[in-house]
C-alpha cells in the first residue's frame, strides 16, 4: 500500500490548485513561514498515507464535534479523508462486527505505523467495567492498540489530565491515557474540547513531517500552547489600565472590561484561544463576555468556582512559557538582562505589518 | 502637576482601590512615571504600576487624547509603529497606553523594573534599520524577490530592493 495523501485527495476529486492552497493555509496555521508550504506538498506528495485509528473511552465525543468542524472546508475534507477512512467510531460508515474486524485489519496491515488518536479515557476501577466496547473494557482495547501505534494522540482534557470523570472523588478511576500507555511518544492536546485548527493542526504535522512537534514540559505542543490566554487578549489593556468587571452586567461588563475579578482564568491557562479562537474565529468566550474557566489545564474541575479569582498566580512574565512554571522563573534583575527584556517587550509590542488595519495619527 | 505626574496619581490611586489586595500585583514593584519626553504635541513614557508596565502618551492638553471604548490610535515613533489604547481618569483626564509587561512578576526590584523602562525609551526613540532583509533573509529568499503586486507586475516593476 503506498498510496500518497495526494492521491487520495486526486482522487476526490481535488484539485492541485486546491492542494497546493491547502499546503500553505497549513503552514500558516502551524506557525511556519511560507516556505514550509512546498514542503508540506512535497510530503504529502511523496510519503505513503499514515492511517490514523481514533478510539473513544469515557468522553462525551465534543472533541470529535470540535474536529469535524475545522474551519477550511479543504482542511476538512483533506484531514477526513485521512481518517475516517480508517476507524472511527463516530464517523466511519461500518459498525458492529464489521467495524471491529476494521480495527483488527488495520493493526495487523500497518504495525507499527499507524498513529492512535485517543478521545476520552479509560476507568480502572472493577477492572474497567465502567467502559465497555465490544464486550470489553476500554482500557484493554486501549493498551493493546497503543502496543502497535507509532504514536499516539491524547485529544481534550478527558485523555491528558482525566477532565470531569476523573474530578474527585473520581468514583470510576478515570485515568489519562499516559498512565496507562508506556513506551510511546503522546502528544497532548488538552482542552474541553481542543480548538478544532489546533487538532487539524497536529494531526496534519504529524502526518506530513512524520515527527511529532514540539512538546513542552506537559507534553502540549509549544506551537499551541506555548502563551497564556491572557497574554494575547484583546482585553488586556483595560487589566493593565486597572478596569474589572466589577459584577455581572455592571456598567464595566458593557464597556468590556477585564473579567479577571469574576474568575476569569487566563491569567494561569496556556491555549490559542485568544489568537486562533472560535468558529472560523468570530469570538472565544472572554469575547463573548465570559471568563476563560480554563478547561486546558490540568485538574481544572477540582480547581474551585469558575466563578473564583485566579489565586495561584506563579512568579512569571509574559516572556515565559509553560516550561518555566514552577521551575527556574528567573527574576530579572541588572541592567544587561533589563536591556533585553526591554528589547523582546517592544518588539512585542510592535504593530506587526499583518495587523495594520486602521491609519491613524 | 504635569501629565506624567497626574497620571502618577491617578495610578497611585488605582493601586490603592481598584488593583488593591490582588494576587497580581508584584510588591517589589510600586506606581512610577520614567522617562517621558516631549512628541510632537504630547509626551510618551513608561508607567510603571505593580501589576503592569505600560508605554503611555499624555497631554497637557488631554482632550486631544480622547478614544472612544475599544477604539485604539496607531502611534508612529522612530522604532515602528504602536497601537495604544484610550484611557480615563479623573486626575488625569483621557491617556494612551500600550501593554507592555503584564503581569510584572519578573522584576526583582524597583531598580530593576526602571531600568527596564529606560532601557525601552532608548529602544522607542533609535531608529529601526529594518529594511526588509532581515525578513528575507529568515524566509531564505532574495532581497530581489520581494513580493510583486499585479500592478507591479503590469508596470514592470519587480519589486526590487532600494539600494
Amino acid at each position: 500500500m503506498t498510496e500518497t495523501f495526494y492521491d487520495v485527495l486526486r482522487r476526490q476529486g481535488i484539485s492541485r490548485r486546491s492542494f497546493l492552497k491547502f499546503c500553505s493555509l497549513t503552514a500558516t496555521s502551524l506557525g511556519l513561514d511560507s516556505s514550509y508550504a512546498a514542503e508540506i506538498a512535497k510530503a504529502m506528495e511523496t510519503k505513503p498515507r499514515t492511517p490514523v485509528i481514533w478510539l473513544e473511552g469515557l468522553e462525551c465525543t465534543c472533541c470529535s464535534e470540535s474536529f469535524i468542524r475545522s474551519a477550511h472546508p479543504l482542511t476538512k475534507d483533506v484531514v477526513l479523508s485521512m481518517m475516517s477512512l480508517d476507524y472511527h467510531v463516530t464517523l466511519m460508515a461500518a459498525a458492529g462486527h464489521q467495524a471491529e474486524k476494521q480495527l483488527e485489519e488495520i493493526k495487523k496491515k500497518y504495525k507499527g505505523n499507524y498513529i492512535l488518536a485517543v478521545e476520552g479515557n479509560p476507568p480502572l476501577n472493577e477492572d474497567g467495567m465502567f467502559c465497555i466496547e465490544g464486550g470489553r473494557p476500554f482500557v484493554e482495547i486501549l493498551k493493546e492498540t497503543a502496543a502497535d501505534a507509532k504514536a499516539v494522540i491524547a485529544w481534550g482534557a478527558c485523555a491528558s489530565y482525566g477532565c470531569v470523570q476523573a474530578a474527585k472523588p473520581n468514583p470510576t478511576r478515570a485515568t489519562p491515557i499516559d498512565k496507562v500507555i508506556s513506551g510511546k511518544p503522546i502528544v497532548k492536546v488538552p482542552g474541553c474540547p481542543p480548538i478544532a485548527e489546533v487538532m487539524t493542526g497536529v494531526v496534519t504535522y504529524m502526518l506530513t513531517f512524520d515527527r511529532i512537534p514540539e512538546l513542552d514540559r506537559q507534553g502540549r505542543p509549544k506551537m499551541f500552547y506555548g502563551q497564556r490566554i491572557h497574554d494575547k487578549c484583546y482585553r488586556r489593556p483595560h487589566f493593565d489600565a486597572g478596569q474589572f468587571v466589577e459584577q455581572w452586567d455592571d456598567e464595566n461588563a458593557r464597556k468590556g472590561y477585564c473579567l479577571y475579578k469574576m474568575g476569569c482564568k487566563g491569567p494561569t491557562t496556556y491555549n490559542a484561544c485568544s489568537t486562533v479562537r472560535w468558529n472560523d474565529g468570530v469570538s472565544f468566550p472572554i469575547q463573548s463576555g465570559h471568563g476563560c474557566i480554563g478547561c486546558s489545564e490540568e485538574g481544572f474541575w477540582d480547581k474551585g468556582s469558575f466563578y473564583d479569582r485566579v489565586t495561584d498566580i506563579k512568579q512569571f512574565g509574559v516572556e515565559s512559557n509553560a516550561d518555566k512554571v514552577g521551575g527556574t522563573a528567573a527574576a530579572v534583575a541588572g541592567a544587561a538582562v533589563a536591556v533585553h527584556a526591554a528589547a523582546s517587550a517592544l518588539k512585542k509590542a510592535k504593530k506587526s505589518d499583518n495587523d495594520k488595519v486602521t491609519g491613524g495619527n | 502637576m504635569t501629565a506624567p505626574e497626574q497620571l502618577r496619581a491617578a495610578f497611585v490611586r488605582i493601586a490603592a482601590t481598584r488593583m488593591a489586595g490582588l494576587p497580581l500585583n508584584n510588591p517589589a514593584l510600586s506606581v512610577a512615571t520614567v522617562g517621558f519626553v516631549p512628541w510632537s504635541e504630547v509626551q510618551v513614557g513608561v508607567l510603571i504600576a505593580p501589576w503592569a508596565i505600560n508605554l503611555a502618551v499624555v497631554s497637557d492638553h488631554p482632550n486631544a487624547l480622547r478614544l472612544g471604548v475599544d477604539e485604539r490610535q496607531t502611534w508612529r515613533f522612530p522604532s515602528g509603529e504602536y497601537e495604544l489604547m484610550g484611557g480615563n481618569e479623573p486626575e488625569c483626564g483621557p491617556f494612551q497606553f500600550c501593554s507592555l509587561f503584564s503581569p510584572a512578576f519578573e522584576f526583582a526590584d524597583q531598580a530593576t523594573a526602571e531600568a527596564t523602562a529606560v532601557a525601552i525609551m532608548q529602544g522607542l526613540l533609535a531608529k529601526a534599520d529594518d529594511d526588509g532583509r532581515e525578513a528575507a533573509r529568515m524566509v531564505g529568499t532574495s532581497t530581489l524577490q520581494a513580493p510583486v503586486s499585479r500592478r507591479g507586475f503590469l508596470r514592470g516593476v519587480f519589486g526590487a530592493q532600494k539600494a
